[in-house]
């Protein structure tokens, strides 16, 4: 009877063991200490030192802090105040599944924190409250394992799984000392990109329309027979990733061809000139405004 | 985005009476919620109205000016202007051209 005992509990932890493994779910952080601890993406640099410069200078790196704005908004006015619901986990993913992905892993109780976090950052700049609210969450931000972990296998779920613990994927797969390498395209499709770069699309069903970009791109770049990535243009500066607020970027996504052509008007035939009896000096202006992107310009 | 074209008589000695030509075409979406009225919250806007520049498009914009009969020399100038957010905007691509008439 003990032995059988024993057998069901060790059945039962080998269950729990896989399971977790195969969630990626080790445990919920309570705290962003915990939390960044969990996703150490510092560990990163010491072996990929370039790209981590890269992302430093990236959006990605900010995406918390650069987007305060709008989602301090969502959250005092849209949750709070529109649908006078509570802020739950679930509202907070609304803006932090991209924004911040980790957050995914934070508990109920920490992801409240931080969304009040956010409105507090916001509402209170310049403050100390405010600006001790707005260091803690720049240390959250779609960072290494925002996109080589925790999305990477959001795209295709049922075919990949839920991400492995601990793994890095990518699109090469080499084998590293410092953690399990996982070989997949995913992360080099657009699809993957459109996860976030497009309209939101949350469990409970509500949209949330940050940007529109993979709509274009798919119903119309696509559909002319574009063929590009989103990879292939906006990581031409590796993890960089360079898009509108590079104006160098933007430029080379944009044609212009303007054509000048003076000319004089026949006498008589222009109404309000000083001297109706004389030509009038005239030009016509074509310019032509060519959008070589896969995207909609403008378009965030 | 916006294409902003300007015509500057330079026979006209004050410089800030030269300006005889000024249009601009604003490539832009309208974000609407569900009752159609506009918003800018992403939790808001439900649908857009499109009036964006399409990927694999070009779009042409034609102008005709007719400057006064004493008119000698005239500027053109073309900018393409992009707003990442609010009001800062930075020119992407400019043309400018000096054109001489004959006169009478």
């Amino acid at each position: 009877m003990k032995l059988c005992t024993m057998y069901r509990v060790l059945i039962g932890l080998t269950c729990l063991v896989f399971l977790s493994a195969q969630s990626g779910i080790a445990k919920e952080a309570e705290s962003i200490d915990e939390l960044v601890a969990m996703f150490d993406e510092s560990k990163c640099a010491q072996c990929h030192e370039q790209i981590y410069n890269e992302w430093q200078h990236s959006w990605h790196s900010k995406a918390i802090i650069s987007s305060l704005g709008g989602m301090r908004n969502f959250i005092a006015v849209g949750v709070a105040k529109e649908w006078n619901a509570k802020l739950t986990k679930a509202e907070v993913l609304k803006c932090l599944d991209c924004h911040a992905p980790t957050v995914n892993y934070a508990s109920e109780k920490l992801a409240v924190e931080i969304g009040e976090m956010i409105v507090t950052a916001f509402d209170k700049k310049g403050t100390p409250e405010g600006d001790k609210a707005k260091s803690e969450l720049s240390r959250l931000s779609v960072g290494c394992l925002g996109c080589h972990n925790v999305k990477a296998t959001s795209v295709a779920r049922g075919l990949r799984g839920a991400p492995v613990a601990g793994a890095i994927y990518g699109p090469n797969g080499n084998d590293s000392d410092g953690h399990e390498s996982i070989e997949t395209v995913d992360l080099s499709r657009s699809v993957f990109c459109m996860q976030c770069h497009g309209v939101y699309k949350a469990p409970d069903g509500e949209t949330i329309k940050c940007n529109t970009l993979s709509g274009s791109y798919q119903n119309t770049y696509m559909n002319l027979g574009g063929s590009e990535t989103c990879q292939d243009c906006h990581m031409k500066k590796g993890h960089l990733f360079p898009g509108g607020h590079d104006l160098e970027t933007v430029a080379e996504g944009l044609g212009f061809n303007v054509e000048i052509t003076s000319y004089r008007h026949l006498p008589g035939k222009v109404y309000g000139v000083k001297d109706s009896t004389k030509w009038v000096p005239s030009v016509v202006i074509n310019a032509f405004v060519e959008n070589k992107t896969g995207h909609r310009i403008p378009d965030g | 985005m916006v294409l902003e074209v300007t015509a500057k008589d330079l026979t006209i000695k004050d410089p800030e009476k030269q300006e005889v030509f000024r249009s601009e075409k604003n490539w832009f979406e309208i974000g609407v919620d569900m009752d159609r009225d506009m918003r800018y919250g992403a939790w808001q806007i439900k649908e857009t109205i499109d009036l964006t520049l399409p990927p694999k498009q070009t779009q042409k914009e034609d102008y005709l000016i007719n400057f006064d009969t004493d008119t000698e020399k005239v500027e053109i100038e073309a900018n393409l202007w992009y707003y990442l957010k609010g009001s800062k905007g930075d020119i992407i691509h400019s043309v400018k051209e000096t054109i001489s008439y004959e006169t009478d």
